[in-house]
């Protein structure tokens, strides 16, 4: 056992034969992720920086110096950092109390919660943001003018083209990223301090207060910071939300200059990513070395079960309350969606009556009819399909073996692809698109530009972090004993991971594998910088829909999206018994 | 244990085939490297080509909406039996920044561009990227064409303004783009078209501001211009959110004959901005798949009546003197010519970058905010 997992380096490995042997593998499959890993993710971040600095010719700071003392520039970052920051300290404020009452009290529904919860994280956000246009644009937005109605306001309440409005609709679509991360640190929680705390008297506030909050804040940071982060680099939302009130993030001023389309553009753009990137690389620093090392997770070697707190009289209040946000936050935009999938004139009421008749004129299938039978959008889903999966495959490969370094070896170095996989995840997806596009066109000997090859690997590079953090989880919940049989058995360690330790982590696997495909399937920001002739995906189909073609075929599309998801969702329930959902 | 997993592996397996079952199954191989298709033709002066000589592959980058490509490829491969044509749709922006990264390779992966204004065309036929050729139909053309056969108009678009009727009188609302700037009862219900990514919106600024000046721009920004697509601001005035529009004709006509749409285009009273889309052939030696008589063919095609009654049916004005009918609910094409803007193509493509920057200070994000 103890030279399975204090081995110092490759070089002093006891001269056995067989172990030799699972070393070299181990080393190998390290070698080749951090290989991935550097010469898709950091050599094009390397190089982005680089060319910032040498735009002109010579090392020079005049990139930097134009794009930087541009005030519309300086605009576009304020609402950046604005927005981000605020829907991070929002998103954790919503998701840690749902993430407690679905995971450790005995709040009604609490499964179905879960479910509806995580299910936001299927959607693609620019969908939602279509609904939120909708529902709460100043002039006419339905839900606008039904609260002003409601409440005999003079004006309507709300304006969605605002600083306010972008915060609202960004942590609406990115809390359940927080929700998740902060759920799982629940689950593989030690409840036993809580018992003991609990038994020493104190009340389930005081036990949440001082035992479970302070255990989970690693986890609340992490979360924190994975929603900044995704907040910060979204594009959909700001630019269907933010452009119209003029608001304007470092995103949509990074896609603005890409479409200008000639060298100048592509260079304002690097060096405005350059500091994207910068700030994501600070904020990873931040949650990886000064927040990350205090590791008060404490995971028992027998699974427990969480004790459940009883909410006692506050049960049916709390359980009203959370409908009413579950109702607001996720059911009010797809509903808004769904309905718009079926309205021809969408200054209209879907359904109405006049004379007491129900008047079903503006009620058209069309848009459905033109989703399932036009060719392009078949095709771009089959795509995305496609490389969502390998995408996934990989990934979750990746996953398991980086899970196995990190849970069960000491090999110096393991950090290193952690590490990496950490910063993808954390880094924004336009400077992601822009890296690669640069260096994977045939300037640096490899050309994957247009091709899927170039798209599956952003998707891996991004999101990668969700799998990995699943199954690592997963992982440490299970004891290191079974494994060191199946070793002290003659298995290598190959065999031993293929047969012990994978089956016993197998719901996470899938579990994380959809974490991987579903954000890559429907992505967009990448895509829209990658996709060419023979590589259009759904994000983009859906986007284009949206924005210049079609609104209602788009919502249908989305909605065709949404039943799937939900659909998918049921069948692995269902096949498993419960055993797990996403 | 290895139970539940194989079950795991069978429910990933189930939920695979069922999200494929919805769009898998056709998809076509993704297309690597640039392979040189089957090329019937290296010549430069070939003879007419008739409909059933022209084979191979031909791909048309183009900014035509998809519902009216989906609409015209049925027809091409009745008049080109034996021809595969592609088409990719991108809005302008995107077409011309994929195209100049394209050309730094030195070659590009289409055959044909049918995409924005004459001012783009001017520029890759100076870079030297387009293949010249006389079509017979060029007479019959009543807009400006290059003489050497580099590029043809191909469909008119129309920047007009738009108003939904049953929300609005016309008399309460800008009829004119200079009120669309300036009347101030309009205020924050505006909406426009993107110059970055739109290249009718670019050739309808660069009309404005050659008109109207800089000023034209500022007071777009004061009057909270929301800069968008058209799609969303057609939604937008169906819903009320805005009062009037700067849009294209065809993308109302569209709506109207479709969608029993109420909404109704406003002719300008300074002027339509009249924007003709070209289309090109890219130089042989540096096409995907150096197919220039079937590019010449699909060129006559698109000029002759066939083609055009489909430009017209996809909503867009004919290009051709003698058509007879404008698209459905438009006034006739001679209608609208006896007052337009005019738009200077040499300047919209010099000064781009400068027409785009300035309208970005003025109105996507205005400093004064």
């Amino acid at each position: 056992m103890a030279a399975a997992t204090t081995a110092k380096s490759p070089g002093s490995v006891p001269a056995e034969k067989e172990q030799r042997f699972y070393f070299d593998v181990k080393w190998v499959i390290i070698l080749a992720i951090v290989a991935f890993l550097v010469i898709f993710e950091v050599l094009p971040m390397l190089y982005l920086v680089i060319r910032a600095f040498t735009a002109d010719g010579g090392v020079s700071f005049h990139a930097f110096q134009r794009v930087y003392t541009y005030p519309m520039n300086w605009m576009a970052l304020k609402n950046t950092l604005i927005t981000a920051t605020c829907s991070m300290i929002l998103g954790v404020i919503i998701a840690f109390p749902l993430a407690w009452l679905v995971g450790r009290t005995n709040l009604y529904g609490k499964k179905f919660f879960r479910t509806l919860f995580v299910t936001t994280y299927m959607v693609p956000p620019y969908v939602g943001a279509m609904a939120w246009l909708r529902l709460l644009n100043p002039s006419v937005g339905t839900l606008n003018v039904f609260l002003k109605n409601l409440l005999h306001l003079a004006e309507n309440p709300f304006n969605i083209y605002t600083v306010g409005g972008l915060v609202w609709v960004l942590t609406s679509f990115y809390y359940p990223y927080a929700f998740i991360t902060i759920s799982r640190a629940m689950e593989k929680m030690d409840p036993s301090l809580e018992e003991a705390s609990k038994i020493s008297g104190a009340s389930p506030l005081k036990t949440l207060w001082t035992i479970t909050l302070p255990m989970m804040a690693p986890s609340i940071v992490a979360a924190a910071l994975l929603v900044f982060v995704s907040a910060g680099s979204c594009y959909g939302i700001p630019s269907i939300i933010g452009a119209p009130g003029q608001v304007h993030t470092v995103t949509t001023r990074i896609i603005d200059f890409v479409s200008i389309g000639n060298q100048d553009g592509i260079t304002d753009a690097t060096t405005l990513a350059v500091f994207l990137m910068v700030i994501a690389n600070v904020v990873l620093y931040v949650s990886n070395f000064v927040v990350g090392k205090k590791q008060y997770i404490t995971v028992s070697g027998k699974s427990t079960r969480p004790n459940i707190v009883d909410l006692g009289r506050w049960r049916i209040p709390i359980t009203i309350l959370v409908i009413l946000f579950a109702t607001v936050v996720v059911l009010i935009p797809f509903a808004s969606v769904a309905t718009t999938s079926f309205t021809k004139n969408l200054g209209k009421p879907l359904l109405s009556f006049a004379d007491g008749k129900l008047v079903t004129d503006n009620f058209v299938l069309r848009f459905w009819e033109r989703v399932v039978t036009r060719e392009s959008i078949l095709q771009s889903a089959g795509r995305s399909v496609l490389y969502a999966a390998l995408a996934a495959s990989f990934g979750i490969i990746v996953s398991c073996v980086m899970a196995y370094l990190l849970q069960r070896t000491n090999v110096r170095g393991k950090s290193i692809p952690d590490f990496l996989i950490t910063l993808g995840s954390g880094t924004p997806s336009v400077v992601i698109a822009l890296g690669l596009i640069m260096t994977m066109s045939g300037r640096f000997i490899i050309n994957i530009y247009n091709t899927m090859w170039i798209m599956i690997v952003a998707y891996m590079v991004k999101y990668l972090l969700m799998g990995m953090r699943t199954v690592v989880s997963a992982m440490s919940q299970i004891h290191p004993s079974l494994e060191e049989a199946s070793l002290i058995s003659g298995a290598s360690w190959l065999r031993s991971f293929k047969d012990v330790t994978i089956p016993l982590i197998a719901p996470s696997v899938v579990a994380g594998w959809f974490l991987i495909f579903m954000p890559c399937f429907y992505e967009l920001t990448m895509s829209t910088l990658l996709y060419s002739t023979y590589t259009k995906t759904l994000g983009i189909e859906l986007f284009t829909y949206q924005t210049f073609h079609s609104q209602q075929t788009a919502a249908a599309l989305a909605t065709v999206i949404l039943l799937l998801v939900i659909a998918a969702n049921w069948l692995l329930n269902k096949l498993t018994n419960g055993e797990f959902s996403i | 244990m290895s139970k539940r997993f194989i079950a795991g592996l069978l429910a990933l397996v189930m939920a695979l085939t069922m999200l494929a079952g919805c769009g898998g199954g056709n998809e076509p191989a993704p297309a690597p490297a640039p392979a040189p298709a089957p090329t019937p033709d290296q010549g430069s002066a070939p003879a007419e080509p008739s409909p059933a000589d022209v084979s191979g592959d031909v791909l048309i980058y183009t900014s035509m909406y998809e519902d009216i490509i989906e609409a015209i490829k049925p027809e091409l491969k009745k008049a080109f039996p034996n021809l595969n044509v592609e088409f990719f749709y991108g809005g302008t922006g995107k077409l011309q920044t994929k195209v100049a990264a394209e050309i730094e390779t030195g070659k590009l992966s289409c055959d044909m561009l049918m995409v924005a204004e004459p001012a783009y065309s001017l520029e890759l036929k100076e870079g030297g990227w387009l293949e010249p050729y006389v079509t017979p139909a060029a007479e019959t053309l009543a807009f400006d064409y290059d003489k050497e056969g580099y590029w043809y108009p191909v469909r008119i678009c129309n920047m007009v303004l738009a108003y939904n009727p049953e929300l609005k009188k016309k008399e309460e609302i800008p009829n004119s783009f200079y009120d669309f700037a300036y009347n101030e009862a309009v205020k924050g219900k505006t909406s426009m078209g993107n110059p970055l990514t739109s290249g009718t919106a670019m050739a309808a600024v660069a009309a404005l501001i050659d008109k109207y000046g800089e000023d034209y721009f500022v007071a777009l920004g004061k009057q909270g211009t929301m800069v968008e697509s058209g799609s969303v601001a057609a939604g937008k005035l169906e819903t009320g959110e805005c009062d009037v529009i700067m849009i294209l004709e065809e993308s109302i006509l569209k709506m109207r004959e479709e969608d029993d749409s109420q909404l109704e285009v406003i002719y300008p009273t300074d002027g339509t901005i009249v924007i003709p889309s070209t289309i090109m052939t890219i130089a042989a030696d540096k096409s995907e798949h150096n197919n220039i008589a079937a590019c010449q063919a699909i060129t006559d095609w698109f000029l002759s009546n066939e083609g055009q009654k489909n430009i017209v049916k996809g909503w867009m004005h004919s290009v051709v003197a003698t058509y007879p009918e404008p698209p459905y609910d438009a006034i006739p094409t001679q209608e609208i010519l006896k007052n337009t803007m005019p738009v200077n193509w040499e300047f919209c493509y010099k000064s781009r970058d400068d027409i785009r920057t300035k309208f970005q200070e003025h109105v996507t994000i205005p400093e004064s905010k």
